[in-house]
């Protein structure tokens, strides 16, 4: 009898995601197509598209430290900090270096804020052992005040042509940009979560922290990458969502703290640590961005958007909720 | 004081004279295809403390379950106090004075002991509960038990023993014939046991029937008039307690003789590959421990719950903190000892909390299985990127050497039986090159089957030159395993033991003292 519950408990969860997420995508297309048939036209399903690519990055990030059981509620202000510095940095190094030295500036400015970031949180969480929720609580304040602080709150503008260009209009192969480095962000995670030791080693401490240590594993270290790994996806995404504005926006990423918990999570990540692949955030991202592209083209008061999106995480949470209990 | 009634049925079990409080006979019960208990007969007489014995999934916990009424019965009869009974729920066999202490306590933490004493049952005068009148007959039942409880304490301030303590009161509060104690001593420190077994022999006195569920020898030494023996659902034998022996009740429950349980395992000592000098922990919890381990033998350490030999073993694996002393392997001494540093110098742990620091329970059986091997050039390039296929086909080989029990090879941890995680275990601890294996309780909560095949691993091991360490709570397993026994008790070494010199008797007059150097001992009889 114990035998019939495993079962069904196994099947749900290899449902859940396999399934389960491209229906429910599907349906919401579906859905906002019969009320606008504009949701299909060839310009939307690329916007779809573009906006899921640049979403997936932060989605990415919250999985990597979700499968640890923790969390990263900095990456809303990664993104703004590296959308205001690396804008400073541009518009103030290209008419000393050129246009293009200028923006390779900006982008390693952007990346090397992303990797100090983790590293402040993976310190903080790994090292110091302070709960990850409260340590990026505090890294969410930080960093958010200084994007505002240094902006002066307000947008950086008169960014090059070249940069929006090259990382968000650029097309290759009838596929934007943003979508081909989401592609390639895809795969090198993919691999790493699954074809080596380092993912290896999150999944099994991400489910019990005492089992990697006794299995002589270097949990601490193996926990610091992640937060990194976790700050690098946000300031990608930072980059890239600059690239879409054309300006360095001090407040980029607010919206996107709980977007990205709720994409993973909806896309089969449980909150518990130990399990969730790379079909959570492109699950995760493609719904969430559908519904509100879907919701914006029906006009639906921006401000409703939150409360979806609030309803979205506690169904996916209560869903992790379900597959816990039946293994 | 007891409604003797005289049965006038055929007698079940051998020579019985007295009134019987229960009777079964011929009870059978199913769940679905699986059949829990076949053919079952039981009895239980006034003044008696009748042990019910048997492994883990053996029917015990189905029959006392029918017996107090909370599980139905197939076919078969029940007779309670001489009454044939087609139906019982536990209300009426409370009712009728049949009392149970089951392993997970039913006490409300938040509220009082008297609360919870009383709870359902509160004696009420004109609609208002009657306190004085509570008061009253709880302090008479802690007095006639002789618990010094405060009867107004909360339960969550309680220690286990003495929420246990409330437990046996609530069964007792009521007028009470038949008690029914489910593993009592599970949690208790051996100085709790020792006081619960006064208890339960004052309560034998007063004429209850007692149902004492057990697989701990030496109290079903002490306790047991008779011995009901069950095996896979089926009743194999009652035996007068008096006219047995361990060795009889270990045949009988596992249907095979000990020589045959228990494998003959060579002893070919070879070098010294793990010493402890004068080891003191800074937990405290084991002092001035010397000892050294040899390939080709396998060294036991026995002793009570908590008398520290399972810390030696994690002292050993860097999971306790070394205060003063040396930990040496082979010429190695472990400093700043770690689990990792211990696995580089091929020292393996099998920890006896599978589900905490044993297996990631939701991770495959490849993950579990390789987990501590991943920088073995086997099965990872250069500490990098996995060798899918070394662990894959690794995992199926264990599978298949240890006979582990799966769904399939992407199957959860969870989703195997105990013995099955063990094995898996086990299986981790084959993935690289060992020199000295520990196994801290390697049978804990698993099968019958399972464990013998634990004990072959441990076997072959031995035989092929590994030095094994066995910590177990399990008299006969350490016995039985180790070529050397090393006794602890209160977290010091007291005795060693080597070839035919460790018995049981000696070992168990290690066990317990006998106060000639320490002082707060007084009941530790170590055997009836």
């Amino acid at each position: 009898m114990s035998d019939q519950t495993q079962v069904s408990g196994h099947s749900l969860r290899a449902i859940g995601p396999h399934l389960l997420l491209p229906l429910a995508i599907v349906a919401v297309v579906a859905f906002f197509a019969l009320l606008q048939p504009a949701m299909l036209s060839g310009d939307n399903i690329a916007n779809i598209m573009k906006q899921s690519s640049l979403f997936f990055f932060v989605a990415c990030a919250q999985l990597v430290v979700i499968i640890t059981r923790g969390f990263d509620l900095s990456v809303g202000a990664n993104v703004s900090l590296v959308s205001v510095a690396s804008s400073m940095v541009m518009t103030a190094m290209i008419p000393v270096f050129g246009t293009g030295l200028g923006i390779v500036l900006g982008v390693g400015i952007g990346l090397l804020i992303g990797v100090g970031i983790g590293a402040m949180n993976g310190l903080l969480v790994a090292y110091g052992r302070i709960n990850p929720f409260i340590v990026t609580l505090a890294t969410m304040s930080i960093f958010t005040g200084v994007a505002t602080t240094i902006s002066g709150g307000f947008p950086i503008f008169n960014l090059p042509e070249a940069f929006s260009f090259a990382f968000n209009q650029m097309i290759i192969l009838m596929l934007p940009i943003p979508l081909i480095i989401a592609g390639v962000v895809a795969y090198g995670l993919h691999f790493s979560l699954t074809k080596t030791v380092h993912g290896r080693v999150l999944y099994v401490l991400g489910d019990s922290n005492e089992v990697a240590l006794v299995a002589g594993r270097r949990v601490k270290e193996h926990l610091f990458l992640a937060y990194v790994t976790s700050g690098v996806l946000a300031s990608v995404a930072g980059l890239l969502m600059t690239a879409q504005t054309g300006s360095g926006e001090p407040n980029l990423g607010t919206s996107l703290v709980l977007n990205s918990i709720a994409a993973a999570v909806i896309g089969g990540a449980s909150l518990r640590g130990g399990s969730g692949g790379i079909l959570a955030p492109i699950y995760g991202a493609l719904l969430i961005v559908c519904l509100s592209i879907g919701m914006n083209l029906q006009q639906i008061n921006g401000s409703l958007q939150p409360v979806v999106i609030g309803a979205i995480l506690i169904f996916g949470a209560a869903l992790d909720a379900l597959r816990t209990r039946e293994r | 004081m007891t409604s003797t009634t005289t049965k006038p049925g055929a007698a079940i079990a051998p020579g019985t004279s007295d009134a019987a409080l229960i009777e079964i006979a011929h009870l059978d019960k199913s769940y679905g295809a699986f059949k829990a208990l076949e053919d079952m007969q039981f009895e239980l007489r006034a003044g008696e403390v009748h042990v019910l014995f048997g492994e883990n999934g053996a029917g015990k916990s189905t029959l006392i379950q029918i017996i107090c009424g909370v599980q139905p019965f197939d076919s078969g009869s029940y007779r309670l106090f001489g009454e044939t009974l087609s139906s019982l729920t536990p209300a009426l066999a409370h009712a009728k004075g049949v009392s149970v202490v089951f392993q997970e306590f039913s006490l409300i933490p938040d509220m009082t002991v008297e609360e919870n004493l009383f709870l359902g049952h509160e004696i009420t005068s004109g609609g208002r509960l009657a306190k004085s009148a509570m008061h009253k007959k709880v302090q008479a039942v802690l007095d006639r038990l002789g618990f010094h409880l405060d009867s107004s304490a909360r339960v969550s301030t309680l220690r286990r023993a003495h929420q246990q303590m409330v437990e046996i009161a609530k069964a007792l509060l009521w007028d009470c014939q038949v008690l029914i104690l489910d593993e009592p001593t599970a949690s208790l420190t051996d100085h709790e046991a020792a006081q619960l077994f006064d208890i339960i022999e004052q309560l034998r006195s007063e004429g209850l029937g007692i149902v004492y569920v057990s697989h701990r020898m030496p109290e079903i030494s002490r306790l047991a008039d008779r011995v009901t023996v069950l095996r896979d659902g089926k009743f194999i034998a009652t035996v007068n307690k008096a006219d047995t022996s361990e060795k009889e009740l270990v045949q009988l429950m596992t249907g095979r003789t000990f020589d045959e349980f228990f494998p003959h395992i060579q002893r070919n000592p070879g070098d010294t590959v793990l010493a402890f000098r004068d080891v003191t922990l800074q937990s405290g919890l084991a002092e001035n421990i010397s000892f050294s381990v040899r390939r080709g033998e396998v060294l036991g350490f026995a002793g009570l719950a908590g008398c520290g030999k399972s810390e030696v073993l994690r002292a050993a694996f860097g999971l306790e903190a070394v205060e003063t002393g040396a930990i040496t392997t082979g010429g190695t001494k472990l400093d700043n000892n770690s689990p990792r540093k211990a696995l580089n110098n091929r020292i393996c742990y099998l920890p006896s909390d599978r589900a905490t620091e044993g297996l990631a329970m939701h991770q495959s059986l490849i993950a579990n299985s390789t987990i501590a091997a991943l920088d073995d050039p086997v099965f990872s390039l250069g500490n990098m990127l996995l060798n899918r296929r070394a662990e894959t086909s690794f995992t199926e080989k264990m599978i298949d050497k240890l006979k582990i029990r799966t769904p399939g090879l992407h199957a959860k941890a969870d989703q195997l039986s105990g013995g099955n995680k063990q094995k898996l275990m086990i299986a981790r601890g084959l993935s690289r090159e060992f020199d000295v294996f520990l196994f801290d309780e390697p049978t804990v909560g698993v099968d019958i089957q399972a464990k013998l095949e634990i004990y072959d691993v441990i076997k072959t091991l031995t035989e092929e030159g590994k030095a094994v360490v066995i910590a177990s709570s399990e008299l006969a397993e350490v016995m039985h395993m180790s070529h050397r026994v090393i006794v602890m008790r209160e977290g010091e070494i007291v005795g060693e033991l080597d070839g035919d010199a460790v018995t049981e008797n000696a070992l168990l007059s290690h066990f317990f003292d006998h106060g000639d150097q320490d002082t707060d001992q007084p009941q530790g009889h170590p055997t009836s």
